[in-house]
């Protein structure tokens, strides 16, 4: 059981390792700068100043809102593309033909685009409250800590979807876009789930990021973790939810491909 | 002469539309981008306690977002789909220089983007009750033509000046939203801070923006229009000469070094 564990752990490091080398779409700093806060961060500034322009006074619930929105763009466009890409890369064939465990291969493609979130919004939020001077009196740094590391994990089990699709779709980048945009509506980052339509609020609350950025805001504002930890364990079950049905997919084309062909003929 | 030159636009334009203009992702540019800022617009909105959206700057800005990044993406993408696909040098050898190509696929782009504005039109006609009554018509119509040259001149300097460089498609993100945040295509430029809107003054889709809120409020004098139009003419004409002298250089250094790919 142990060596099984070890064996394990020790695929999924040298995956997560492997995964990391091969993000080509970041070889130099002004790649990974631009891919990472172009698009997200003008498109908060629009968004402050729309919500000037209606009459909001205060920018910081957009501006926080979109900070913890970024996991949106590494974990869910980088990870759906990390998979997507094993069959444009023509890697897919050698994965599918080696004997490793699915399990570590396919979820360490994830790790090192969760610590990347993880440490870009550990990084952007206290910039910007710095420069908004926000109040933060009543903080509980490490809760909001906690919050913005499980919904960067979370957020990985769209990511994986997303990813699944991309290898039976050529139009999956598409799709993962589309997701990835109508989070500015869904998610709850530039205004408060509750002003969304009934339909849209379910919609919403079947994501992951809706209760992790509901709770990163609480513990912002002080909230202690008896008043978080309903939306914590909401947005971990929602990821691991995320995450088992994004793996299940892969297997089950992986079996599909098995038996057509499917992955290498698209 | 003429009959040639339009059988020459007439068959590029055919085929970049079946090739590269229309397809699934350009529905996510053309279309649902502008409805999620849109969306999120009238939402912030309604939070701000409006009664109604403002629909010339939250639906018909969504339209002209899509036209935009429509734009950009394509004529920035064609670039480097050629230059992978190695079809640069061969459109560089042919009769027909770079630039012309350029112009009439750029040009296609632009006039497919209308779609966009199109949808918006009829989303706030449609759903949302807009009323063109007040609106002075020939005003619009005029500041939309100068918005259509203002982003195509944009869009020729732009595939030209992307011929450079292997990164275009990051430049891509830098310009995406950059351009509609400093033009105010989703609010007044009183908006904001002064420094911002000084940066705006050259870029010509502003000027024409302006005129067509205004005629579409039906507000403005038609001394702020011509104003208006007038510049946007000049900055889109020195786009368009900027991307002339782009242009020969791209030849001159083609002939330099004989290839492309390698840049």
């Amino acid at each position: 059981m142990k060596r099984l564990i070890v064996r394990y752990l020790r695929l999924y490091i040298i995956q997560a390792w492997f995964a990391y080398r091969a993000l080509f779409a970041w070889s130099t700093p002004f790649n990974y700068f631009v891919s990472k806060f172009g698009f997200h961060f003008f498109s908060m500034i629009m968004f402050v100043f729309i919500g000037k322009f209606v009459g909001l006074t205060d920018p910081v619930y957009i501006v926080i809102g979109n900070i913890l929105l970024l996991p949106s763009g590494t974990c869910l466009s980088g990870i759906s593309m990390t998979v997507g890409n094993e069959r444009q890369f023509g890697a897919m064939s050698y994965l599918l033909g080696s004997p490793a465990p699915r399990a570590p291969i396919f979820l360490g493609r994830a790790l090192f685009h969760i610590l990347d979130s993880f440490v870009t919004i550990a990084i952007a939020l206290p910039v910007t409250i710095w420069f908004f001077h926000f109040d933060m009196t009543n903080t509980n740094f490490f809760l909001v800590l906690l919050c913005v590391f499980i919904t960067s994990f979370t957020t990985s089990g769209m990511g994986f979807i997303m990813g699944s699709i991309s290898l039976v779709n050529r139009d999956g980048w598409m799709i993962t876009s589309t997701l990835s945009l109508s989070l500015y509506i869904l998610a709850g980052a530039n205004f408060p789930v509750a002003s969304l339509p009934a339909f849209l609020q379910v919609v919403s609350y079947s994501l992951p990021m809706t209760r992790g950025i509901m709770a990163a805001r609480a513990a912002l504002d002080g909230a202690n973790w008896a008043a978080i930890a309903p939306l914590v364990f909401g947005e971990i079950a929602m990821g691991l939810i995320y995450i088992a049905v994004g793996y299940a997919m892969f297997r089950l084309l992986e079996r599909q491909s098995m038996v057509s062909g499917v992955l290498d003929n698209l | 002469m003429i009959r040639r030159a339009l059988r020459l636009v007439g068959r590029q334009m055919n085929v970049q539309l079946r090739i590269r203009t229309f397809n699934l992702y350009s529905s996510l540019l053309f279309f649902l981008q502008p409805a999620i800022f849109s969306g999120v617009g009238m939402i912030l909105s309604r939070a701000a306690g409006n009664e109604k959206p403002d629909l010339v700057y939250m639906v018909i800005g969504g339209g002209l977002l899509g036209m935009w990044s429509g734009m950009v993406f394509t004529s920035t993408f064609d670039i480097g789909r050629d230059r992978r696909d190695g079809m640069l040098e061969l459109i560089v050898a042919s009769p027909t220089s770079l630039g012309t190509v350029e112009a009439i696929r750029t040009l296609t782009n632009v006039l497919a983007g209308l779609v966009s504005m199109l949808a918006a039109f009829l989303v706030a006609m449609l759903i949302f009750d807009y009323s063109l009554a007040d609106a002075d018509i020939p005003g619009v119509v005029i500041s939309l033509i100068m918005i259509l040259f203002g982003i195509w001149a944009m869009g020729v300097f732009l595939a030209n000046f992307t011929v450079w460089s292997r990164v275009s498609g990051s430049y891509v993100e830098f310009l995406e939203i950059p351009i509609p945040l400093l033009c105010g295509f989703m609010y007044p430029l009183g908006i904001l801070p002064v420094w911002m809107q000084t940066l705006s003054a050259v870029i010509p889709i502003r000027w024409a923006l302006e005129a067509l809120n205004g005629a579409l409020l039906g507000k403005q004098s038609m001394a702020f229009l011509l104003s208006h139009w007038g510049m946007a003419l000049l900055l889109s004409l020195i786009f368009w000469g900027l991307s002339r002298w782009l242009e020969g250089k791209v030849h001159d250094r083609i002939r330099v070094t004989g290839e492309m790919s390698s840049i």
